[in-house]
């Protein structure tokens, strides 16, 4: 059996006596997809939140590789390997393109103010291969983001492809693990069936463990090892894609028959 | 295992073929370079060509025209000018990298210019009797210029701009309180109170000194060391600005949140932006100190902080080269608003290009010329009758020429000055926001009081005239264009 | 204890001056997101139009009125000058740039404290103008009042304190019991929600701006009842003011309030016990440790972070 890579041990947190997590298992193996479903507000993008280190939970462990990571900076959670992208994009917008990936670079880099004032060798070798990673990383998107004008501010790009740096970023902080947050959001049938592909190259090519979350049950079925279903930052079901989708609490959640139930 | 490998050439946009964008690109965006719209003729060639010039031969080629000031100028109060213009270049150049890269809004930055200064000052005076080495004094004074910075922007880290502004703003108030009662901190005497420390001296390298004055006038050794620090500062921000700190400086001034989740510390970063401007301010300090041979608290007060403002916002906040032509230019504008004449004729020269800029060449254009000439000689008619003390006042040059047009009293009664001034006032808010004919209508008497005030209150109190003008500037160019002459486009989603 | 009594006294009238101030500071905060930095200029403003209607009714010694109707004859115009210049800044200044960067506005309300401090300069000089309010009625108002352990407590200052008091009550009333109130705190809550909900923003911001410039006015005239104002005087009350307001909890009324009197006294015990030297040194203090201890102020609540 594949080692736990991320695991969260009853995690609950409430913003002012609203709950929007509660005693939240979850799990996901080196090597794994994972996705998380659910309606909207249920909790998902607040999970992603929790493991990134923006919210500290009121309950509950996170353990990355088995080492707490609960009460961490998120700069801190980043180094550690674990690296997110947003579901209401946050790239650096007037920064250029190449350089929004090489500032995911900081956290493995070292030059300090004065060797960069400097310039000394052994800065620019580091420079050198900042620049080779971004590169690198933007090279993994083929055509989509290839030939682009790398040097142009990132607000020049189309959301579709906002969406992809905003991956390429991600990835540039060398992680084990990658949180997307609704990578497929606003893309066309097209580009939707790309990401498909895609998450799943980063896995097979790029070797990181990946937890999505994402509302199109193609990408969802097209990707996943197995499937976590929220509602109410509760998890309503586990299991693989064709468990989960038959799920009778799922489908009531969706359908919106489950909270008039159990409130 | 192919999609991995970088691409082939180093700019990618060689690589787009030029018969259009490949099948599956997005289309609109790899359009965008035929979409700008280039300058046809040889105008766009010559942007075409002075785009590709690298940055660091526009530094040389501005260091050598800067060399070759006091070669064609002989004044010494020019060069002096010139002296205190690169002082406020570097200046700028620090607040450009705390407000421009790392979108700190730092309201004491000149405070920390003064700590450098005071540091001079103090272990280089006669007051207190110590002498330390030039070379020791200048590293030493910027690093505790550095230290302070971490110091005063320690409490408010974690805080968003608005409280790093009020924190600073109130360091900046507390400077002055320090420096002006720092002559009886405990019974002891530190910074020699209100009169400052008047007895500073000159630079001194090996056992030479550099002095301040030769026969009498500015010695020119100090304004060519103001450029080559100023070119320390240049390159070194430069290239701290494309490397990994520079790079997260800007990216937390963008989005603070996402900059910390992609494993910056931003904190951390943030202190260093501000302790690394603090540093450069103090050492813009101390040259200046050592120049001056003293130091005052007044010469640390907020006017101070706003001129810059003002010269980082003018030239393009971000921009290096924006801030130093933007310091270039609030600094001529405060010599030229000083000097009645060159004022004179700036105030005249923005009237016209303005009002020709607003209606180009047309019928419009000649109706408000000709409406406002008409006035003005009406109105001088009127007054000359009633006595001719009344446009007694100007004389000689441009204002002998403008004088049987502009009403320039001997003295003015002053209630008839402030009256005007706020018709003024009132009359540029009424034309900003009237269109077509009423505008037509009112532009005439507005330009006419414009010119009244200005020949009658500005021009006799440059002090807080040069000031309103700043002040003005700056209300003017965050609404008409918050990046300045130089700065780049920014878009900012909320 | 006499001593504590006068100083007490002093700190509690400036304090009240600084709790309006702070108030207009924590009330445009609210709405707008800006710290206004021309607002202490508005107040040097307020001092000025109450120092210009002074003398046009006759000055201190020789009103043509009655004393009463004089101070709020003085007061109601320092207030709706204040109000109509707080209302053209917003217009020119701070709407167009409503939607720019977040520091634009800033830096234009940098612009503005600027202008307005030198515009003042330029017309009226730098120096001092003293309403000499020991003249008024003969000096009544200060042989007036009563004795507390020997202190003698003006009737100016009771006055002066009273009023203070008596227009944070309105204040009060106005943001809890209007309409138009209401409206304000919510905008101040959540500006797109309110927005969404057809409160129309743009007539709550002007209203904010009335109210909030008006109270500076008021704290004009009170201010130069005391010490004698000049053109400069609007930067470091200013300064004043807004630390009250963060010390207190921007954004918070109360907070306001007791921020500025926290601050007076502050102010007020240091030049007593120690020297006038160093008060700002001893409010600065204050100021950083609330940044590290209490950085959302006595009454603020906790920002959360939204993703
Ligand atoms: N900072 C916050 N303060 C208060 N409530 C929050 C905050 N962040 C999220 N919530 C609430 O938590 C719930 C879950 O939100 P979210 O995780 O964004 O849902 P989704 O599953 O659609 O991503 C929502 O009801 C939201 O309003
Ligand atoms: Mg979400």
């Amino acid at each position: 059996m594949a080692e736990r890579l991320l695991e969260l041990d009853g995690v609950s947190l409430a913003f002012g006596g609203l709950r929007c997590v509660s005693d939240l298992d979850l799990h996901v193996d080196e090597g794994e997809i994972v996705s998380v479903i659910g309606p909207n507000g249920a909790g998902k993008t607040t999970l992603f939140n929790l493991i990134t280190g923006i919210y500290e939970p009121d309950e509950g462990d996170i353990r990355l590789a088995g080492e707490s990571i609960v009460g961490l900076q998120p700069h801190q959670i980043t180094r550690r390997g674990i690296a997110r992208t947003f579901q209401t994009l946050r790239l650096f917008l007037n920064l250029t393109v190449k350089e929004n990936v090489m500032t995911a670079a900081y956290g493995h880099t070292k030059a300090g103010i004065f060797r960069s004032m400097l310039r000394t060798p052994g800065m620019r070798r580091e420079e050198r291969e900042i620049s080779e990673l971004a590169n690198q990383k933007l090279a993994f998107f083929g055509e989509r983001l290839m030939g682009y004008r790398w040097n142009q501010p990132a607000y020049s790009l189309s959301y579709a492809n906002r969406r992809r740096l905003e991956i390429a970023r991600a990835t540039a902080t060398n992680p084990r693990l990658l949180l997307l947050d609704e990578p497929a959001a606003g893309m066309n049938p097209v580009e939707t069936h790309e990401i498909t592909e895609l998450i799943g190259k980063l896995r097979t090519e790029g070797g990181y463990t990946i937890l999505v979350i994402e509302h199109d049950m193609h990408v969802v079925e097209g990707i996943s090892d197995r499937v976590v279903a929220l509602d109410h930052g509760t998890k309503i079901a586990e299991g693989t894609f064709v468990e989960v989708a038959t799920n009778q609490g799922v489908i009531e959640a969706y359908l919106g028959l489950g909270t008039a139930e159990t409130k | 295992m192919s999609e991995w490998l970088p691409p082939e050439s180093e700019s990618p946009e060689e690589a787009v073929p030029t018969t259009g964008p490949a099948v599956g690109r997005d289309e609109w965006v790899a359009r965008e370079g035929e979409r700008r719209v280039s300058r046809a003729g040889w105008a766009g060639t010559v942007e075409e060509r002075l785009r590709r010039v690298p940055w660091w031969a526009w530094l040389m080629l501005f260091v050598a025209a800067g060399s070759l000031m006091p070669v064609f100028e002989s004044s010494g109060y020019v060069r002096l000018v010139g002296f205190n213009t690169v002082v406020y270049m570097m200046l700028a150049l620090g607040l450009n990298l705390v407000v421009g890269w790392g979108g700190l809004l730092d309201l004491g930055y000149i405070a920390f210019f003064g700590v450098g200064s005071y540091v001079y000052a103090i272990f280089d005076s006669a007051k207190f009797g110590y002498h330390v080495p030039s070379i020791l004094i200048i590293p030493a004074a910027t690093i505790v210029g550095a230290l302070v910075g971490l110091l005063v922007g320690l409490p408010s880290r974690r805080l968003s701009g608005d409280y790093l502004a009020i924190v600073t703003l109130f360091f900046l108030e507390l400077f002055e309180t320090v420096a002006t009662n720092g002559n009886q901190i405990f019974g002891h005497d530190i910074t020699g109170g209100s009169f400052g420390i008047s007895t500073v001296f000159p630079l001194s390298f090996a056992g030479h000194t550099l002095a301040v004055q030769h026969n009498g006038i500015f010695a020119v050794s100090y304004y060519y060391l103001a450029i080559v620090m100023f070119v320390i500062v240049y390159v070194s921000l430069f290239f701290v600005n494309n490397s990994r700190t520079g790079r997260a400086w800007r990216s937390l001034r963008e989005d603070p949140l996402a900059a910390e989740v992609m494993g910056m510390p931003v904190n951390w970063l943030k202190l260093t932006s501000f302790a690394t401007g603090a540093g450069v301010a103090a050492l813009a300090g101390t040259i200046s100190t050592a120049l001056n041979a003293s130091v005052y608290p007044l010469n640390f007060s907020p006017v101070v902080l706003i001129t810059l403002y003002a010269m980082v916002i003018l030239g393009g906040s971000g921009s290096q080269p924006g801030v130093v032509v933007g310091a270039f230019l609030v600094s001529v504008l405060l010599q030229v608003l000083q000097d009645p004449g060159q004022a004179r004729v700036l105030f005249y020269l923005v009237i016209v290009v303005g009002v020709i800029a607003a209606y180009r060449v047309s019928v419009r254009l000649a109706i408000v010329a000709a409406s406002t000439a008409v006035f003005g000689i009406a109105t001088h008619a009127i007054a000359a009758s009633f006595h001719h003390s009344w446009v007694d006042g100007a004389h000689g040059g441009l204002a002998g020429v403008l004088a049987n047009w502009v009403v320039v009293p001997e003295r003015l009664t002053p209630w008839v000055g402030q009256v005007a001034y706020l018709l003024l006032l009132v009359g540029m808010l009424c034309a900003t926001q009237l269109r077509g004919r009423l505008r037509l209508v009112t532009l005439p008497p507005t330009l006419y009081l414009a010119a009244f005030v200005w020949e009658n209150q500005m021009i006799p109190n440059p002090g807080p005239a040069r000031y309103i003008v700043l002040g003005l500037l700056l209300i003017v160019l965050m609404i008409v264009r918050p990046n300045g002459l130089l700065g780049e486009r920014r878009v900012e989603i909320n | 204890m006499q001593f504590f009594i006068q100083l007490s006294l002093d700190g509690l009238t400036i304090g009240s001056v600084y709790a309006l101030v702070a108030l207009g500071y924590t009330l445009i905060y609210g709405v707008l997101k800006l710290l206004n930095f021309a607002h202490g200029d508005v107040f040097m403003v307020g001092s000025f139009i109450g120092y210009g209607v002074l003398q046009a009714l006759g000055g201190a010694s020789d009103p043509v009125v009655p004393v009463w109707l004089l101070l709020v004859l003085v007061t109601l115009a320092a207030m709706v000058g204040c109000a109509v210049l707080g209302v053209v800044i917003e217009r020119f200044a701070y709407r167009p740039l409503r939607n720019a960067p977040r520091i634009a506005p800033l830096i234009s309300a940098l612009g503005v404290s600027f202008f307005l401090s030198n515009s003042m300069q330029l017309e009226f000089g730098a120096q001092q103008f003293n309403y000499a309010s020991y003249n008024l009625s003969g000096g009544a108002l200060y042989f007036h009042g009563f004795d507390l352990d020997h202190v003698h407590i003006p009737l100016l200052r009771i006055i002066t304190i009273g009023s203070a008091f008596a227009l944070m009550v309105v204040l009060w009333f106005l943001v809890n019991r209007t309409r138009t109130g209401k409206a304000m705190r919510a905008t101040s809550f959540d500006r797109e929600a309110a927005a969404m909900l057809g409160i129309d923003i743009d007539r709550v911001i002007v209203f904010t701006f009335i109210l909030g410039s008006a109270l500076a006015g008021a704290a004009g005239v009170m201010f130069a009842l005391r010490v004698p104002t000049f053109a400069a005087v609007g930067f470091t009350t200013g300064l004043k003011g807004f630390t009250a307001a963060v010390i207190g909890g921007i954004g918070s009324i109360p907070g306001a309030m007791v921020g500025g009197i926290l601050l007076g006294c502050a102010e007020s015990y240091t030049a007593g016990y120690w020297t006038t030297a160093w008060s700002d040194l001893v409010v600065f203090s204050i100021l950083i440790a609330f940044m590290i201890f209490r950085p959302q102020g006595l009454f603020g609540r906790v920002d959360i972070r939204k993703v």
